[in-house]
């Protein structure tokens, strides 16, 4: 599986450091060869190459100043995702991908504008903070998802939610969506980082990943993995959150 | 109302004293009877006040203790209460009920957001700024947010700014302050300079045009010395220039050397900011060393303590930067060691613990750590954060703090215990308890 972590020094706020680890290691314990590409403003890339684009969240004035090589690879994204590399997107990243997004000093930044979905700025700069919990229904699978969103953008028009809000907030105040599943691209709010404390997401993101070389890649094709300590880190925020604890 | 206000704060302060209480409760009543009560306090003399994301306890303590050498009768919030309702205790606790302060001077830690309440509401003569890091992103917004706040209220501010000139998003404050006067701290360049950075780095971008930024060295983290190749924006001849010997750890400004009273460059940092108050004070070398030299060892850094193991550590971390710098110094310690990680989840030690991915456990993975426990709210997530850091050994996730640290000191090696904010307190009784022989 190739991955390309684009941005990696910029958009990089909320230990995004451990999404890729967590995948690495997951490959890994399945004789999948993992191989990583940390792409920045300026480097060269085709990312028809790579089974995986990954990009994270920034504050305000650092995401600012990628816009300009971002739009630059327009076409060359589209064509990587019109060929099957998978996209995983989390807060800045996923507000990217829509029409725009409005600054906290309302200026509007443009997206890649691939989906309708865009984003406005937080009334008199509140921001949804706080542990989130979410269950989604995903290529078959019913997953609960946990983590924590602090984002002021209110993302509307999301045609493809990802799931629905157990408990937070999700794409706006009182959405009671979150995030964005269409099978090409994964956007979220969701950070902590999403998948450590979320195997199933990242078992999900090398299921698409694979599939780009192997149509036929299942989830049957992953073997499972030891993930008591991933589940007793859940059920702790679970807890916490007064909702029941899975077995 | 003033006195009925600060009369209201000292008999609340007398009985919590009593029930063994004190802190910020007494000036929340204030606050609630009068909004701008700070406004009617009558002080003369210097007003200091120190903000920052790291170190900013020990260098106001440091500072209160300078003006004190000095021969200033000083007030200050030294158990670090430092929102507007500690500062009001703190105040009014020392001030007649004629509204007259009694010191001749104030020294106050504050709180990065709490900067544009207090800044306003007193005859502030000095604002000390030492750095700017991710700190808890969920209580302290992004970064840029919080110091716009600082920035805010910078543009009639008459006092003296002294900035930490290694810090591009400290040094940018100045732009923003016509009227005040400016002096800067920093270190030189010495051996452990590097010219690149891997950490958790808030320096990318020049703050006034938005070019990327460039260093001819770093100190650590995003702290050094730059310069924007567009605009121009650049650490500016320091007023306060210390030369470190990291080794010694000693640094000299002026030809003056001085023992500095902790490990790490940060400490060197706020011992320059202190040394940049003692010359706007006409205050002389000789009485900073004396500071410096009986320094009390601040809780929850270094902590030593004897117990039936050997010798157990304590550590704070509350932040990558500041949790990377104690990965540096248990890393030095090649002798085997248990490793005890305490993570919670409150307020005050941040609610999103993501940044745990962005501090470096790794250098605790060697061979001569023998295990390694995880406690607290989120011992999972700490867990967690471990195995996927490619830990081979055991992880014991152990919720109960006592039953954690029993549990590693029976593994008879000495035992460094790292813990966030809230299990501090709880960490060293529990050390204390089971570590008795």
């Amino acid at each position: 599986m190739k991955a390309a972590w684009l941005y990696h020094d910029i958009m990089d706020l909320y230990g995004d450091t451990g999404n890729m680890l967590v995948l690495k290691n997951r490959c890994e314990a399945r004789g999948i060869p993992f191989e990583l590409d940390r792409i920045g403003i300026g480097d060269k890339a085709d990312f028809k190459d790579y089974d995986l684009i990954f990009l994270g969240g920034g504050a305000d004035k650092e995401q600012m100043s990628i816009i300009p090589d971002l739009l630059s690879r327009k076409e060359n994204i589209k064509e990587a995702m019109e060929a099957g590399t998978f996209v995983l997107l989390i807060c800045g990243g996923y507000q990217l991908f829509g029409q725009y997004y409005e600054a906290a000093d309302k200026e509007k930044i443009p997206g890649l504008g691939f989906y309708a979905f865009h984003t406005d700025t937080g009334k008199e700069g509140s921001r949804c903070i706080g542990n989130v919990v979410v269950d989604a229904q995903m290529e078959g699978k019913k997953i609960r998802l946990v983590g924590f969103e602090n984002h002021g953008g209110q993302t509307v028009n999301v045609t493809h939610p990802m799931g629905t809000v157990v408990k937070g907030e999700g794409n706006a105040f009182g959405a009671g969506k979150e995030g964005f599943y269409d099978g090409h691209i994964l956007g979220t709010y969701l950070h902590g980082p999403l998948l450590p404390k979320n195997p199933e997401v990242a078992d999900l993101v090398i299921l698409k990943a694979m599939q780009k070389k192997n149509p036929s890649f299942g989830w049957d094709d992953l073997k499972p993995l030891d993930d008591s300590l991933e589940k007793l880190a859940r059920n702790q925020v679970f807890e916490k959150l007064g909702l029941e604890a899975e077995k | 109302m003033k006195q009925l206000t600060i009369a209201a704060v000292k008999t609340s302060k007398a009985l919590l004293e009593k029930m063994g209480r004190g802190g910020s409760f007494p000036g929340s009543i204030a606050l609630k009877l009068d909004k701008d009560i700070l406004k009617k306090i009558d002080i003369n003399g210097p007003v200091i006040l120190v903000t920052g994301t790291n170190g900013k306890t020990s260098t106001a303590n440091m500072i209160a203790d300078l003006m004190e050498q000095a021969g200033y009768r000083t007030v200050t919030n030294r158990k670090g209460d430092n929102l507007q309702a500690g500062v009001i205790t703190a105040l009014l606790s020392n001030t007649g009920l004629n509204g007259k302060l009694k010191a001749d001077a104030a020294v106050l830690e504050v709180d990065e957001l709490n900067i544009r309440h207090i800044l306003p509401k007193l005859p502030v003569t000095a604002l000390v700024v030492n750095n700017f890091f991710r700190d808890q992103l969920d209580r302290a917004r992004e970064m840029e947010q919080l110091i716009e706040s600082i920035e805010k209220v910078l543009p009639d501010f008459q006092g003296t700014l002294i900035l930490n000139g290694n810090d591009p998003n400290v040094y940018r404050l100045k732009d923003k302050a016509p009227k005040a006067k400016t002096v800067t701290f920093g270190l030189d360049r010495h051996k452990g300079s590097t010219e690149t950075s891997a950490e958790a780095s808030e320096g990318k971008f020049c703050p006034r045009c938005g070019h990327k930024l460039e260093y001819e060295y770093y100190q650590y983290s995003h702290i050094g010395k730059f310069h924007c190749p567009s605009c121009g924006f650049a650490t500016p001849e320091l007023d306060i220039n210390a030369k470190p010997d990291v080794d010694a750890n000693t640094f000299t400004v002026d030809g003056h050397m001085y023992k500095s009273p902790y490990q790490g460059l940060y400490s060197m940092y706020n011992c320059a900011a202190v040394l940049a108050v003692a010359k706007e004070e006409n205050i002389q070398p000789e009485v900073a060393e004396k500071v410096f030299a009986h320094a009390p060892q601040p809780s929850g850094r270094n902590e030593t303590f004897r117990t039936r193991n050997g010798r157990t550590i304590l550590n704070l971390i509350k932040n990558p930067t500041g949790a990377n710098e104690v990965m540096k110094v248990i890393e030095q310690d090649k002798s085997p060691k248990q490793i005890a990680i305490v993570l919670n989840d409150h307020e005050q030690d941040g609610r999103d613990v993501s940044w745990i991915y962005d501090t470096h456990f790794e250098k605790l993975m060697d061979e001569t750590t023998t295990g390694i426990w995880c406690s607290g709210t989120r011992s999972g997530d700490m867990a967690l954060r471990i195995k996927n850091g490619g830990w081979k050994g055991d992880i014991h996730v152990v919720p109960s703090l006592e039953e954690a640290v029993k549990k590693a000191m029976d593994a008879g090696d000495n035992l460094y215990v790292i813990s966030t904010y809230t299990a501090l307190v709880p960490s060293r009784a529990a050390i204390k308890k089971e570590g008795q022989a």
